[in-house]
């Protein structure tokens, strides 16, 4: 399943895992099994949601919104694609 | 309000729902509400419980005699393909209610949010009130907001929701009464949230930017960032692990020796005293060597199963387990199995049974299924007596060679439940494992009063079952052992005669300890127990058993470490297995023809038997109902005892021809 954001895209999506550690991004979509689509977007990885990444590597560990803490194995990581903050 | 149902309406009882995303200290706010008087109760036919409590809330004008507050697992939300939302939807629907309760609709929604994550548990406050149901919502942890100076205005957010909102925290018990009261109130909400995913996100946005004076700011958070680093670290994140786990282990081995001498002591003292005041016969038997030795034999592991229970949801309080379920998928996952499979696998080392039922929380059902099948290969506590007694057989008077080959037979278990699963995943359970992705909650210092709480649920679950399905098997097991009677034997009758007519009373009393040591074997033989021995003893002969082994092994179905007192029993004649003397006289006991039972051979074959086979019908009996069918019990049992039997099949015939007797 491919969830997109209606607002236009300005840059070129980019998978999480590429954030360097420190950097910020905001969610595109989720490009995995539909129902692991639905589970990150009911954790909060929904289209648009501010990341921050905290840890590079196996798990990658995200800051969602500043709110919360979530760790993703790299493989799940690499579907998740975001736009870096400028 | 919606129209009441019949059953509502003969029904006095006021069911409130608690719901909401996992980690918002959902069940601590029910603990601080409903105090010790709740109970956990399953969902028929779901692996899910809830917690349950009656309560009399001061609902002022609205007066109810009694309310049932029923605690939902923790979601994010309804609409997954996940056994917990279905839950949850089906009791919001009334067509679900925890064992013992009527399935009517709630007649109150308690949904509790972390005020310091606001935006994504407004989705879920979104799906709820859609449900068109009086609500009220807690906004919990505010304690820690004020500290993270997140501000969330209570007017304003109730105004959106239409609804009852409190402010509280569960931890410090700030607002917890308020919230009482209210829940006399709820109320349907006066506005509409949208349906769809994609509206709720937007509705959840809109209220958050009216009611959160502190924008989305992403802070540095150096501390969780370093300890996250650590212990999720390839090499220091193992190293963090395995030094918590000794200390776990350690705890449990050691603190539960102590009330373990007082409960063996405890059936003790009562077996002697039911034994004194029934007179003798069958019924004096039955009690004392069937119900008292075979419960009592099974609650000696209750300070076991309490502390790990209590250990675990302490560690799991801190935050530290989520971040343990990563290092450990990454060791788990070449062999199909998940980081979530961890906790199970632990616990079975405990006992398989608390194992197989914390797979519950597997979110994957194939991965599910493969932790439940591997987790009786972990060494359980019920294994140790029988451990000692072979590695004290095979290696007298030299303890270090005793503690390796107690780690081996550790390691042999978890390797034999690593190829397993690696072997169903390629074939029967073929399939990629969901990759992990795992909230991780803020580290905090645990609750002490919910673990407790757990801790005395998952002991009452373990008593229960001790007083049951195990008290049952007992009472079988004695009378297979205890009948036919036999008369006494000649020989017996003869030392008898001989010992009256001895004028030394030392040397009197040997012989009529002799005298009974050869009656009790001689009715062991001749039991129908005894007798199925002689019947199985040509399948295990190839693995160097003889009738009395292949009684102690049969007699382990019932649980492991009756292959010890079954042994004893019918070698010695006495299940007095505490005396030193008594453990000697199995080690060396004699076959009927007078060779030695416990080979060299024949004492590594049984150790490999005792390792790998599925010796434990309670465990069975749980595989098949949290796995959802017999034919899991049965290809776990078929297979456990495969490998078992060719396992000790290899070590006795390899010994043997090596020449080691």
């Amino acid at each position: 399943m491919v969830t997109t954001t209606d607002s236009k895209i300005e840059s070129k999506a980019i998978p999480l895992t590429q954030l360097s550690r420190g950097q910020t991004g905001r969610i595109e979509c989720t490009q995995a099994h539909p129902d692991d689509c639905s589970m990150l977007r009911a954790m909060g990885l929904r289209p648009d949601a501010s990341v921050q990444m905290c840890r590079l590597g196996e798990p990658c560990i995200i800051s969602l919104s500043g709110a919360c803490r979530i760790g993703l194995a790299k493989d799940i990581a690499s579907r998740v694609m975001v736009h870096i903050d400028e | 309000m919606t129209t009441p149902t019949a059953s509502q309406v003969v029904s006095t009882k006021h069911t409130i729902a608690v719901l909401g995303n996992p980690n918002v200290g959902k069940t601590t706010l029910f603990n601080r509400i409903a105090g010790i008087r709740a109970k956990t109760s399953n969902f028929p036919g779901t692996t899910q419980e809830a917690r349950v409590a009656r309560v009399n809330l001061d609902t002022g004008a609205q007066r109810t005699a009694e309310s049932v507050l029923i605690d939902l697992p923790g979601i994010y939300s309804l609409n997954l393909d996940l056994s917990e939302s279905k839950v949850c939807v089906d009791v919001l629907d009334g067509t679900a209610a925890p064992d013992g309760e009527e399935a009517n609709i709630p007649d109150v929604l308690l949904v509790v949010i972390d005020a310091t994550n606001l935006m994504r548990n407004l989705t879920i406050v979104g799906e709820i009130l859609g449900r068109r149901l009086p609500t009220v919502v807690a906004v919990n942890m505010v304690d820690v907001a004020r500290r993270r100076s997140i501000h969330v205005d209570q007017a304003k957010l109730s105004e959106c929701l239409g609804c009852p909102v409190v402010m509280c925290s569960a931890r410090t018990g700030e607002g917890v009464e308020e919230l009482a009261a209210k829940l006399g109130q709820a109320k349907v909400s006066t506005r509409s949230a949208p349906t769809d995913i994609d509206g709720i996100e937007r509705w959840a946005q809109d209220v958050y930017e009216v009611v959160s004076a502190s924008p989305i700011a992403i802070k540095e958070d150096t501390l969780t960032d370093r300890l996250d680093h650590a212990f999720t670290h390839p090499i220091l994140g193992v190293f963090s692990f395995a030094a918590i786990m000794t200390g776990l282990f350690w705890m449990i081995f050691k603190l539960a020796a102590y009330p373990m001498d007082w409960i063996d002591l405890w059936f003790g003292s009562v077996g002697s005293w039911v034994g004194s005041h029934i007179p003798p016969g069958a019924i004096h038997d039955l009690m004392v060597d069937g119900v008292i030795a075979g419960v009592g034999g099974t609650v000696i592991f209750l300070p076991q199963i309490c502390l790990l229970f209590f250990l675990l949801a302490l560690l799991e309080g801190t935050g530290y387990l989520a971040r343990a379920a990563f290092v450990i998928d990454r060791a788990l996952r070449p062999f199909g199995l998940s980081g979530h499979a961890f906790v199970p696998l632990l616990s079975s080392h405990a006992c398989a049974i608390p194992g197989i039922m914390a797979a519950r929380a597997i979110p994957d059902r194939r991965d599910r299924l493969a932790t439940i099948l591997v987790a009786p290969f972990m060494s359980c506590t019920a294994r140790i007596p029988v451990y000692i007694l072979l590695t004290g057989i095979l290696f007298p008077e030299r303890p270090l060679y005793q503690a390796y080959a107690f780690t081996m037979c550790y390691a042999m278990g978890i390797f034999a439940g690593l190829f397993t699963s690696l072997l169903f995943r390629r074939t029967i359970l073929r399939g990629k494992s969901r990759p992990m992705a795992l909230e991780l909650p803020s580290y905090r210092i645990p609750d002490l009063k919910s673990a407790l709480l757990l801790t005395f649920d998952r002991g009452m679950m373990f008593l229960k079952k001790a007083g049951t399905l195990i008290l049952a098997i007992s009472i079988v097991l004695w009378w297979l052992g205890a009948y036919p009677h036999s008369a006494p034997t000649g020989a017996a009758i003869e030392l008898r005669a001989q010992a009256e007519s001895v004028v030394d009373v030392e040397q009197s009393n040997e012989l009529l300890a002799q005298a009974d040591s050869l009656d009790t074997r001689n009715a062991a033989a001749n039991s129908m127990l005894g007798k199925l021995g002689t019947a199985f003893q040509p399948i295990f002969a190839p693995l160097g058993y003889d009738r009395q082994l292949t009684v102690g092994v049969l007699a382990s179905f019932a649980a492991r470490e009756v292959f010890v007192s079954t042994m004893a029993v019918q070698v010695a004649g006495s299940d007095d297995v505490e005396d030193d003397s008594v453990l000697a006289s199995i080690a060396n006991a004699t076959n009927d023809d007078g060779s030695r039972i416990f080979t060299y051979a024949t004492s590594w074959s049984l150790l490999f038997f005792y390792v790998l086979a599925s010796l434990c019908l309670p465990t069975l009996v749980v595989t098949a109902k949290e796995a959802g069918g017999w034919k899991w019990a049965m290809l776990q049992f078929g297979w456990m005892s495969l490998l078992a039997y060719t396992s000790a099949l290899a070590a006795y015939q390899f010994i043997s021809a090596a020449g080691g007797s």
